[in-house]
């Protein structure tokens, strides 16, 4: 089972450059695991040194965001895209 | 190569450099460098060539650190930044001081929640300093309005003191491994007990290597009105310790108002001393006209430096790492104000000038010739 993870182009150089990872996951959870084990630099830029997804990084499973599912443990299957985007904030 | 002042300008909008030949006719300015996020502190660092860094509050992706190694032309991320142990339960939420350390790539960080960190890679990699991060008073640390920072980190050989906001001042004899605070005579106006062992909300601490007992404290003054519990509570704001920070007394008497943020000593005079007075209730200029006064004996009285300073309707801030000066034979002091414009004194801000009047609002200057 694959699920691909889109990443923003600010953060592709923390995973060599690429714009979708591929992971043979089956939650959001176990997504930010693997990410942390093969592009921690990436996974620091998502998550704090708690575990918890940074306040303006929105991730959604397809077109809903987690918290509107199960949060990190928002279950994935086969063919689901896992999108990072920045909230909308600043000023 | 000539030498040149450079300036390192941290703002909400990222970091800029501005460069002049020593004469500092006129500075060329370069940036804004990084995301576009806020820049609360910046170094540079004269061991060996020239580094600049700068910290980049990103609100999106966390903390990072920025370093140029050609004088602001190009910035790059340091491979990390300071992070917390993962079972800490603490995240950064801010980087406030980098200062270089004894070896040739030794940093030290402050942060907030105020921690310590070091690294000795030149930034590439960190680790928590445990002696004041998990010191026992740490928990009890409470934010002021700008946050729980650890904003000073002055070093002394084996003597290092730090300063929090709110922590008060703290002190090493270790080099670093232990310390204690260290706030007798230090007020808090807001607190019932006005005397604290710690929690004070220091606001800068300046020394000079020709003084190392000496030390000056620019601390959250402007209680001399104060009319609620515990009554008046004058003299708090800007203070002198003469036995390396272990008590402290007043030097506020000639002043407009105690509170203010930075606190900046002449380079080859330990006895005189810069600081920007503000209204205690807006943070903002007295009256509306702004001024650096200087004491040139140690705070024994002051004078007011407004020459080339706008004369009426001017509200600006000038944040605690906003005024700095360099080490020229007649030094320049710098400010940057949170309206966005920077100021050049010149003769030791004798006559004012206004170097970039548009900036984003400015958090921190730096100056070095190098």
């Amino acid at each position: 089972m694959t699920v691909t993870v889109l990443v923003p182009g600010v953060l592709r150089t923390s995973c060599g450059g690429a714009s979708e990872l591929s992971l043979p996951v089956a939650s959001v959870r176990a997504a930010l695991e693997q990410i942390e084990k093969d592009y921690p630099a990436l996974y620091r830029n998502i998550c704090d040194e708690t575990g918890k997804v940074r306040r303006h990084v929105n991730l959604f499973v397809n077109t809903s965001h987690i918290r509107d599912r199960d949060g990190l443990d928002t279950a994935l299957t086969s063919g689901d895209v896992v999108s990072i985007i920045p909230a909308v904030s600043g000023g | 190569m000539p030498e040149r002042v450079i300036l390192s300008i941290g703002t909400k909008k990222g970091v800029f450099v501005a460069e002049a030949p020593k004469t500092r006719g006129a500075f060329a300015l370069r940036g804004p460098f990084g995301p576009g996020v806020g820049v609360y502190s910046t170094l540079i660092d004269t061991r060996g060539k020239p580094r600049i860094y700068a910290s980049s509050c990103n609100a999106f992706f966390g903390m990072k650190v920025m370093l140029s190694t050609d004088l602001g032309k190009t910035f790059k991320e340091t491979k990390s930044a300071p992070a917390f142990p993962k079972d800490d339960g603490r995240a950064l939420i801010n980087i406030w001081s980098l200062e270089a350390g004894d070896g040739k790539q030794d940093l030290w960080c402050g942060v907030e929640p105020a921690s310590l960190f070091r690294s000795d890679d030149g930034g590439d990699s960190w680790e928590m300093v445990p002696g004041i991060s998990n010191h026992e008073h740490s928990r009890k640390w409470q934010p002021g309005a700008g946050g729980l920072c650890m904003h000073t980190i002055l070093r002394d050989g084996k003597r290092v003191h730090l300063g929090i906001s709110t922590g008060g001042h703290y002190v090493s004899e270790d080099g670093g491994k232990t310390f204690k605070a260290s706030n007798k005579g230090v007020g808090a106006g807001f607190n019932p007990d006005p005397y604290p062992e710690f929690g004070q909300c220091v606001h800068k601490i300046a020394g000079h290597k020709d003084a190392p007992g000496r030390l000056y404290m620019q601390n959250h003054g402007g209680w001399g009105g104060w009319d609620g519990p515990g009554g008046r509570r004058p003299d708090i704001g800007v203070l002198r310790s003469d036995d390396y920070g272990r008590s402290w007394r007043s030097i506020a008497k000639g002043l407009p108002s105690d509170f203010g943020f930075p606190m900046v000593v002449h380079p080859q005079d330990p006895d005189t001393i810069y600081v920007v007075p503000l209204e205690p209730p807006t943070r903002t200029c007295p009256g509306g006209v702004p001024a650096v006064w200087r004491s040139e004996n140690g705070g024994g009285s002051w004078g007011r430096l407004t020459r080339g300073l706008p004369k009426k309707q001017s509200f600006f801030t000038v944040l605690r790492d906003g005024m700095d000066v360099d080490e020229l034979k007649s030094p320049a002091l710098y400010f940057g104000t949170t309206t966005g414009q920077l100021w050049i004194g010149r003769d030791g801000g004798e006559k004012w000038d206004c170097l970039f009047d548009s900036l984003p609002p400015i958090h921190c200057v730096k100056v070095a010739v190098v």
